[in-house]
């Protein structure tokens, strides 16, 4: 019953959606405005139809319907009932519909809110957001259907694996529930980590989140309106599609350094580094799209910006369940590799078409075209190219140099951290420079003496922070180098907050305070912007102390034995093994004890954890940590020896000492806060002024 | 704001010029799309569970050079191993048990050979003395045959070869030594 | 007789002990090496963070390399002889390396080149004077203009 609901659910939404495309297009060629309110009723269908789908596959998780393949796969009588829904995502055709409920939803909120304002526009935005829901639709219905049975057919061998069917074949019987449920795999144990549960939605939010802006630039050029309306209609979807991107690496990265054991927190695997990429591209686009509202140049480039962070959306999920290089996350080597691949490639080539057409026709011409060569627009400029060159390198090395080594030299290649650390460096370097020097840069043009004195009080405030940073012990060349970039950084966006502070109160008579809250709240894009590049700073201070001056051993102890390490005394008291958790896992727990100066700091429970259930990944390391501001004593148990009558136990651990790597996760909650406040709908400018001018007149008064 | 029709949009607009660069662009894309989709194909191929099977030569463990075409003639039980892999060291007595009980029943019609992947010469020496493996074993610590060639996913697995050099069997995972006599003799029956 | 045999295998012992304590290999000084190493079969992991038996028995490797008084870049030397290229992080042969470290700098000064090219027609355009640096505010743009130049 749940079956034929979900299936049939998709299969309408399905039609809903190529309705859609066709009604939207037509009528827009014809301007026949039935067809294209026709389209977008068909396009805000799609999102109820998909839900009561996905609101199947829950029900049938919840009440254990092993029958669905999908069920079966990812759960088991064991498991615990918020895994249940979190398993909604936990594998491949879960997980392709959970996409496709997003993209529905954030398509709706689109072809709702913005359907009168953005009229010309819309038919065309319906047709490019339907068009990318109709393919993971189809991909779900025909290639990955999650409401897959298993089935018994009359000529299958005793023995043989049940295969399972969308649709029911003939003479079918149903497997025994029973010998199902018992043999239900249950979830990936790595999957059962709070990190892991919410790195997937916040990832699907922000790529589905960026198809919106390419749908709306897609819109601009087919429709012909290449005026600044794409730009300003899709400001806050840029933006929210930025913010869910970032949170979703941030939290991958802090589910590897719990759960996945091995002291980092970014492994620049090819498919980690799949979705970086579209990061990257559209943080350029999120800065370059500021330069055309103000000053209407770098049109071209903007919409070359917007499809190419869309085609890596699509190049990264397509990258990633393909199979094309080989990763830690790889799904099994699916057969959507080929559909996906020549979506991609479709969608890709379709829009660079696009754009070269208009280019040609002259349609996207810049309104200005000067600036001067030291000046907010020419740093813009620089930091695209950053951007840019950082996706490139990043791409070339995750993908272009493993495939065409493999293809052309016959030679298998591997590209880790030693490459990537070399080559994004000096790039990333670059950027936080940037991030000092543009906010001080006037538009236009400006003289380089006039750069030269703002830059002179935070050049200042960076050395002095440098005096410290070297007192405090760090004193190579490039921790000095890399930190004083990132402070320069942090101190001009600092700065720029001040300044804007003291002139307020300069100008009204605030308190400091209430001058600080009075320019968020009438600038809230430029001061919430300040908040995020603080944000990049302080995860950047993090990520250079946990990367330069990270210190790691490797040990093996007796019970009572004790270790000197970082400045700390780790005393390993005794191991707890065999112990057996609700969910059936037998957890082997080391108790380690962590002092430093005489002073007891800690009590850490590394632990190696056993799935008897699991299929394929059934151990895990947990650490043990010992958070502070400081840094982060982390423990794991590699493994251990019970000893027999002669031999005392031993046990094996990893000790990693990670300065300042919980910078890295408080920068990013810094990052999360600046994005809000830059996305908060701010009054009317007009009434403001009024406000305030009758503010002063009062208080002049009195 | 005015709303531009696409006539207006030709009617006002006046072409760029020298913009033939600018198709280069759909060009590099293009390129790059096409060579991706070159890797997802080399990709997706399977092992080769039919055709000619891919020649090799390997120097065995003992130092004898091994080539496949050489095996003509005679049926071919080509197993993928490494010692560090379970389920081979589950078959490894079946097979060796396999291959001794041919080599009397049907003398010199029968080559079984090990290939190991990716493994240390010195485990993989330890592995055939342990299970007292007399067929021989070829280090393939490269993985150019393993990977390149027969385009294993995994150890073990096993690839039947006829007489005539044709891949006629594929066994994945451990080989349960039942199922692969009962694919061999069929051969040797129709060879005779 | 026996007295000088048993005399003998003893010393031998003593002999053979002595020379494996003389070079106690550390975990530490096989992770120094491990952790530039891939594992061959498992995909994208380090030789150090790997924990397959087939793992295990490289580290093992690289212990009795050591042991046997390789310096790391002989080790890692020996790897790559026998494992190919995948085993390393970057490529130790200077063909694939150069090809691997250098392209990404020429893409980055393809893309700095066109930025340039940008900048230059931005600059040009001011000396000829065709177009004003920043016309008036159109009417209905107004609001929207003024709530950019506040905002940015």
């Amino acid at each position: 019953m749940i079956a034929e609901i979900g299936t049939a659910a998709l299969a309408l939404s399905l039609a809903a959606a190529i309705y859609s495309i066709i009604a939207s297009v037509i009528g827009a060629r014809e301007r026949d405005s039935r067809l294209i309110d026709s389209g977008r009723m068909a396009g805000l269908l799609t999102f109820p139809l998909i839900s009561v789908a996905s609101v199947a596959l829950l029900a049938a998780l919840l009440t254990q319907q092993y029958q669905i393949a999908y069920v079966w796969t990812v759960s088991a009588p064991d498991t615990p009932d918020f895994f249940r829904i979190t398993a909604l995502w936990g594998s491949q055709q879960g997980s392709l519909l959970f996409w496709s409920l997003l993209m529905s939803l954030f398509a709706f909120v689109a072809l709702w809110t913005h359907w009168r304002a953005y009229r010309p526009l819309m038919p065309y935005v319906t047709a490019f957001t339907m068009a990318t829901l109709a393919f993971f639709l189809a991909i779900s219905l025909f290639m990955e259907n999650p409401f897959a049975r298993f089935w018994i057919t009359p000529g299958l061998a005793p023995d043989a694996g049940v295969p399972s069917y969308t649709l029911i074949p003939p003479d079918a019987t149903a497997p025994d529930a029973l010998l199902l449920a018992q043999t239900a795999r249950g979830l990936n144990p790595l999957l059962r980590h709070f990190g892991m549960i919410i790195h997937p939605p916040m990832l699907y939010l922000g790529f589905v989140g960026f198809t919106i802006p390419f749908a709306f630039a897609m819109s601009a050029l087919a429709s012909g309106d290449v005026s600044v309306n794409w730009i300003k209609a899709t400001r806050r979807w840029t933006l929210i599609a930025w913010l869910f991107l970032s949170l979703g690496l941030i939290l991958g990265g802090r589910w590897a350094y719990d759960v996945l054991g091995w002291g980092g927190y970014w492994g620049w695997d090819p498919v980690e580094n799949a979705a970086l990429l579209p990061w990257l591209i559209g943080t350029g686009f999120l800065h370059s799209v500021m330069i055309q509202e103000k000053r209407g140049m770098l049109k071209v480039w903007n919409m070359f910006l917007v499809v190419f962070t869309f085609s890596a959306v699509i190049f990264g999920t397509f990258a990633t369940r393909s199979g094309l290089v080989e990763s830690v996350h790889s799904f099994a080597q699916s057969e959507i590799g080929i559909p996906m691949f020549l979506f991609w490639a479709a969608m890709t080539l379709i829009a660079v078409y696009l754009i070269l057409l208009r280019w040609r026709q002259g349609v996207l011409k810049d309104e200005h075209a000067f600036a001067g060569i030291l000046s907010r627009e020419s740093l813009f400029v620089l930091n695209n190219v950053i951007f840019v060159a950082l996706t490139l390198a990043i791409f070339w090395g995750s993908f272009g140099a493993p495939i065409l080594s493999e293809l052309f030299a016959g030679t298998e290649i591997t590209l880790g951290a030693e490459y990537f650390n070399l080559v994004t460096a000096p790039l990333f370097l670059v950027l936080y420079l940037l991030m000092g020097i543009a906010p001080l840069a006037a538009w236009g043009a400006m003289s380089f003496g006039r750069l030269g004195r703002s830059l002179l009080r935070p050049l200042i405030g960076t050395g002095v922070a440098l005096v410290v940073v070297y007192l405090l012990g760090a004193r190579s060349l490039g921790a000095l180098v890399g930190y004083g970039a990132v402070l320069f950084a942090a101190i001009v966006a600092l700065w720029e907050i001040g300044r804007g502070a003291v002139a307020r109160r300069t100008a009204t008579g605030d308190s400091l305070v209430m001058a600080v809250i009075h320019i968020f709240g009438r600038n809230r894009r430029r001061y919430g912007g300040f908040i995020v590049h603080l944000g990049i700073s302080v995860i950047g201070i993090g990520v250079i102390g946990s990367t330069l001056y990270q210190q790691e051993t490797q040990r093996t102890l007796r019970p009572g034995e004790s270790l000197e390490f970082g400045g700390y005394t780790l005393t390993y008291e005794r191991m707890l093994s065999g112990q057996i958790a609700d969910d059936g896992r037998i957890m082997d727990i080391a108790e380690m004890r962590v002092a430093r100066g005489g002073a007891d700091l800690a009590l850490l429970r590394p632990r190696y954890d056993f799935y008897p259930e699991a299929q394929g990944m059934n151990t895990q390391i947990i650490a043990g940590a010992y958070s502070t501001l400081e840094n982060d004593v982390y423990v794991l148990l590699s493994g251990f020896e019970n000893g027999d009558g002669t031999t005392a136990p031993t046990a094996t651990f990893k000790f990693y000492i990670n300065p300042l790597i919980n910078l890295v996760w408080y920068g990013g909650i810094v990052l999360i806060v600046g994005t809000l406040i830059s996305m908060a709908p701010g009054a009317q400018p007009a009434t403001r002024r009024v406000r305030a001018d009758a503010d002063t007149r009062v208080g002049a008064a009195a | 704001m005015a709303v531009m029709t696409e006539s207006d949009v030709q009617k006002t607009a006046a072409p760029a010029r020298g913009l033939g660069g600018a198709w280069a662009i759909l060009l590099l894309v293009g390129v790059v799309i096409a060579v991706i989709g070159l890797a997802l194909l080399r990709n997706q191929q399977g092992q080769p569970t039919d055709g000619t099977a891919p020649d090799f030569t390997l120097t065995g463990l003992d130092g004898t050079p091994f080539r496949l075409s050489e095996q003509r003639g005679r049926i071919v039980v080509l197993n993928f191993w490494a010692s560090w892999c379970a389920p081979c060291a589950d078959e490894a007595p079946a097979l060796q048990a396999l291959s001794a009980r041919y080599a009397v029943s049907h003398p010199g019609r029968v080559q079984f050979v090990g290939v190991t992947h990716s493994d240390e010469p010195d485990d993989s020496a330890a592995f055939v003395a342990r299970y007292g493996i007399t067929y021989p074993n070829l280090p393939d610590t490269r993985a150019d045959v393993s990977k390149r060639l027969y385009r294993i996913t995994g150890v073990p697995e096993t690839f039947l070869i006829d007489a005539e050099g044709q891949v006629v069997g594929f066994f994945y995972s451990a080989v349960d030594p039942v199922a692969l006599a009962a694919a061999i003799d069929p051969l040797l029956a129709a060879a005779s | 007789m026996i007295r000088l045999a048993i005399a003998l295998i003893l010393l031998a012992c003593v002999g053979v002990s002595a020379q494996d304590s003389e070079v106690p290999i550390t975990f530490d000084q096989v992770n120094v090496i491990a952790e530039k190493l891939y594992c061959p079969v498992c995909p994208n992991e380090t030789l150090e963070d790997c924990q397959t038996q087939a793992c295990r028995q490289w580290r093992a490797e690289i212990a009795e390399q050591l042991a046997a008084g390789q310096n790391e870049q002989q080790v890692i030397d020996s790897f790559v002889r026998r494992y190919g290229e995948r085993v390393v992080a970057i490529p130790q042969d200077a063909g694939l390396r150069a090809l691997s470290v250098v392209v990404p700098y020429l893409l980055a000064g393809a893309i700095a080149l066109i930025g340039v090219v940008t900048l230059a027609r931005w600059t040009r355009r001011r000396t000829k004077g065709a177009l004003a640096a920043a016309p008036p505010l159109k009417a209905s743009d107004d609001s929207y203009r003024a709530q950019m130049e506040r905002d940015l």
